[in-house]
């Protein structure tokens, strides 16, 4: 027991339980609807989640600092526009320059949002929330209402959705996916064993002791909506590859989505707490849930948007009492170890009791 | 004697119309325990601030080893060497101990090496003979245990100078001595350290060095065997009571109020007194002493758990500023810019608040001129300074927001008013404008209770003082028994000498 209560932290277990949920739902959604579980429904899956679960992946960075980042939807639509336009007039482009391009873009968005928050010290949902419709605005004065269509676009990226690193059987491990893959596990790497990571928590947790700390506290949280932009540039390099045909209303509603996937995954939103992982695990249940709820012909669809919203709701409450009591157990149980521990070498004092 | 570490140097910064600090010079020694002590203002805090690179002085210099330093910002104290700990820790409640105590680190590589941090955290805490497990959430943590993080984070840091201030305001005896052993051994190993406390006997108890803040300005700095209790009381108050306007002696009126008993968990307990109509009743006490609280439980607003309230004869439960104010018992907040009044607002609007139910006419709406006229009436009797009864609150100096936040109050006709810090950042003409306004008050036969922390303010104004103590009631002194020795020592807790002052 003692063991089990060091080795896992509450967060995880909600991780796990996020696990089950969604074998649930599979579970679920197979008995309910006929020849649901396919190699085609996993594919459509591994392919639709991957702009969202990007956005979580940044979403939670900015989280953690106790901040929001609303403008992501607009950031991708920019950039995906953006990019869809140049590989448009310049075909030569090659594909690593436009993913950087995309990144770029991105970035110079967030730093925007970074500068206010962190420098200018204007709450992050104002800031977020003014860049959101300052981003679509500033695309629909770009585009001048021209959409990009999948014909002026080169063959490579338009090819690019289904493009597929290996197979199992008829299950595709598609190379966007892989990409997906690839943030999430650095990132996830990036919070758990880099000092700026645990400082993002730790700004979170604590901000007005994060102030007097002795790190540099508002370049981290700069940092966050930096790297939340970059990531939002790259969604939307996926978001033009996926659907190519970009109009100025690509990506509205995707802040959203992300931060209903960073709900749903666990990560605070007082911040300090939860995983690059738990975001993701939020973006597959909820994309998991549209999919299949779209499939299952008993629930209308207006009601669909319902079921997500009950779902991010039961998941803050969760958050609040489950978790919450799971914390108090553990600080309980660690206390009693501490106690024990000096109970058994007498010659130290008890200081945790 | 060792060269000092930190010298201070006739530091000076002035706040708006306060001067927190007027030409303190200190120093620090290497291995030597340096206690700070003063009343609410005196300057403490502004000056660790200041050390800290929170507050840049107006005036002066800080000197490490000799030579000059500018400090910016914690990360440069911290660099210097220089960490303070607060009253309430400052830790990352979701972070472990280990990560807690490295947080600030710059130095440990680019990748945390988690294996290693917990081996270090553990032969940190080892060293200061502390037992924590260093992968628990500092979350789980009594506010000692966090406290001994904060150090072992000071000592990984090689600090060498820490400052603490009031580190001892929430610990039990028991954690106190604790945690003295480890401020001694500390100082053993050459650390120096600036001890700031409330609790005289024990600022004396730790200190080998003793610096008395008063009004911003330095008193007094001696060797800890060169001074007496006694001594340090009289620096710590020694003020010209003269400066201050005295209440009018009035005729004590009929009992108003009985409270027995009163408590109210973990904040304050056996709170007992009377007072009169016509009377002024002191509460005198130190932060952390729960005045507060005991004048936030008769408005009702944190309503008391025990004890009972007898009001003109009835006994009676207040359970929220409503019923207080219909039984007529009205509070004025110390935090006037955050919790009294509305600063955007008028003037007009910030009286009738309260009771803008009586200024609706019939169809719902606010009668303005009725608004108008009240402000206007009171304008001419507690001769409000204002552009306007329209203009904001805003814009008025403090002394005059303070006295209208005093109307708000007397436009609910109360017939006790209690008054939390009425002249705390108001300058000392409109303090006395405020004692007058007090007083005037009292001679119409209401009923005050004055809680504040300038001492010779309640002495002058108040007909009796009760003094509190960390939420205990320490006794009730009648104007003319009152001195600031007795009041200040039965405040710091210091029973056998407040015996000898005031039998």
């Amino acid at each position: 027991m003692r063991f089990l209560i060091r080795r896992f932290q509450p967060e995880q277990i909600r991780e796990l339980f996020l696990v089950v949920l969604i074998v649930l739902v599979v579970v679920f959604f197979s008995s309910q609807i006929p020849g649901y579980f396919s190699a085609r429904f996993v594919n459509r899956i591994s392919t639709s989640v991957v702009v969202v679960a990007i956005l979580a992946v940044g979403q939670t960075l900015v989280f953690l600092t106790r901040n929001f980042d609303m403008s992501v939807g607009s950031i991708v639509g920019f950039t995906a526009y953006f990019l869809g336009q140049q590989l448009w007039h310049h075909p030569g482009i090659p594909p690593w320059a436009a993913v950087l391009l995309a990144i770029g873009v991105g970035m110079l968005m967030g730093a925007i949002n970074g500068v206010l928050v962190a420098y200018g010290r204007v709450p992050s949902i104002i800031v977020t929330i003014s860049t959101l419709a300052i981003y679509r605005s500033f695309l629909v004065e770009y585009s001048d209402a021209v959409p990009i269509t999948t014909n002026n676009l080169p063959d490579w990226i338009v090819n690019l959705p289904p493009l597929s690193l290996f197979s199992i059987g008829d299950v595709e491990f598609r190379l966007i996916f892989g990409i997906m893959v690839l943030v999430v596990v650095i990132f996830q790497l990036v919070l758990s064993y880099l000092p700026f990571g645990r400082r993002l928590y730790a700004i979170g947790s604590n901000p007005a002791a994060a102030e007097i700390a002795g790190f540099p506290a508002q370049r981290m949280v700069f940092t966050a909506f930096l790297l939340s932009g970059g990531l939002a540039g790259l969604a939307g390099f996926v978001f033009l590859a996926r659907f190519g045909n970009i109009s100025v209303l690509a990506g509205i509603g995707l802040e959203f989505s992300s931060i209903a996937a960073v709900v749903v995954g666990g990560v605070s939103n007082m911040g300090g707490s939860g995983t690059v992982f738990g975001a993701f695990l939020g973006a597959l249940l909820i994309d998991l849930l549209e999919n299949s709820l779209f499939r299952w012909q008993v629930i209308s669809e207006f009601w669909r948007d319902a079921i997500l919203g009950m779902l991010i709701l039961s998941a803050v409450a969760i958050d609040y009492v489950v978790i919450g009591r799971l914390r108090r157990a553990w600080a309980r149980a660690g206390l009693q170890m501490s106690v024990e521990e000096a109970q058994e070498k007498p010659e130290v004092a008890i200081h945790a009791g | 004697m060792a060269e000092p570490i930190l010298r201070m140097r006739h530091v000076s910064k002035r706040f708006d119309m306060t001067q927190a600090l007027d030409d303190v010079s200190l120093d620090l020694y290497p291995g030597e325990i340096h206690g700070l002590v003063g009343e609410n203002g005196a300057g403490k805090s502004t000056l660790i601030k200041i050390m800290t690179g929170i507050y840049r002085p107006d005036h002066g210099e800080m000197l490490l080893d000799g030579q000059p330093v500018q400090v910016q910002n914690s990360q440069q104290a911290q660099a210097h060497g220089i960490a303070a700990i607060y009253q309430e820790p400052m830790v990352f409640p979701d972070l472990n101990v280990a990560e807690n105590i490295f947080i600030s680190h710059q130095d440990r590589g680019p990748v945390v090496r988690w294996g290693k941090m917990c081996r270090d955290a553990k032969a940190i805490l080892a060293k200061l003979d502390v037992s924590l497990d260093v992968r628990q959430q500092a979350r789980g943590l009594t506010l000692a245990a966090q406290q001994t993080v904060e150090i072992a984070k000071a000592i990984s840091l090689d600090v060498r100078v820490l400052i603490m201030d009031e580190p001892t305001a929430s610990l039990s005896a028991h954690e106190v001595t604790r945690l003295f052993k480890l401020v001694r051994s500390l100082r053993d190993q050459g650390v120096s350290i600036l001890f700031i406390g409330h609790r005289l006997e024990e600022v004396l108890r730790i200190s080998d060095r003793v610096t008395v803040l008063r009004d911003g300005e330095k008193i007094s700095s001696h060797l800890r065997e060169e001074v007496t209790v006694e001594q340090v009381i009289r620096d710590m108050v020694g003020r010209d009571v003269s400066d201050f306007f005295s209440k009018e002696d009035i005729e004590r009126g009929e009992l108003l109020m009985s409270v027995r008993g009163l408590g109210k968990e973990n904040a304050f307990q056996g709170i007992t007194f009377d007072v009169y109509r016509g009377e002024v009743l002191g509460f005198a006490g130190l932060i952390g002493s729960r005045r507060t609280d005991v004048g936030l439980a008769l408005f009702g607003i944190d309503p008391a758990d025990s004890g009972e309230i007898i009001l003109e004869g009835t006994r009676r439960r207040i359970r929220s500023p409503e019923e207080a104010l219909k039984l007529g018992v009205a509070y004025a907040t110390e935090d006037r810019r955050k919790l009294g009044l509305n600063l955007s607002m008028s003037m007009a609007s910030n009286i009738t608040l309260p009771m803008l139910a009586e200024y609706l006419n019939p169809l719902g709406l606010i009668r303005r001129r009725a608004e108008i006229s009240t402000a206007e009436e009171f304008r001419k009797r507690l001769s409000i300074r204002t552009p306007s009864l329209t203009a904001e609150v805003e814009k008025l100096s403090g002394g005059n927001q303070q006295k209208v936040m005093l109307c708000k109050w007397l436009n609910s006709d109360p017939k006790l008013l209690i008054l939390d810090e009425p002249t705390r950042g108001i300058d000392v003409g409109a303090k006395a404008e405020v004692h007058q306004t007090i007083s005037d008050l009292a001679a119409r036969g209401l009923a005050v209770i004055l809680i504040s922390s300038d001492l010779p303010e309640v002495l002058a104004m108040s007909d009796r003082i009760l003094v509190m103590r960390e939420g205990r009631q320490m006794g009730v002194f009648e104007h003319a028994d009152a001195t600031e020795e007795g009041v200040m020592t039965a405040a710091m807790g210091q029973y056998t000498t407040a015996q000898e002052v005031a039998p």
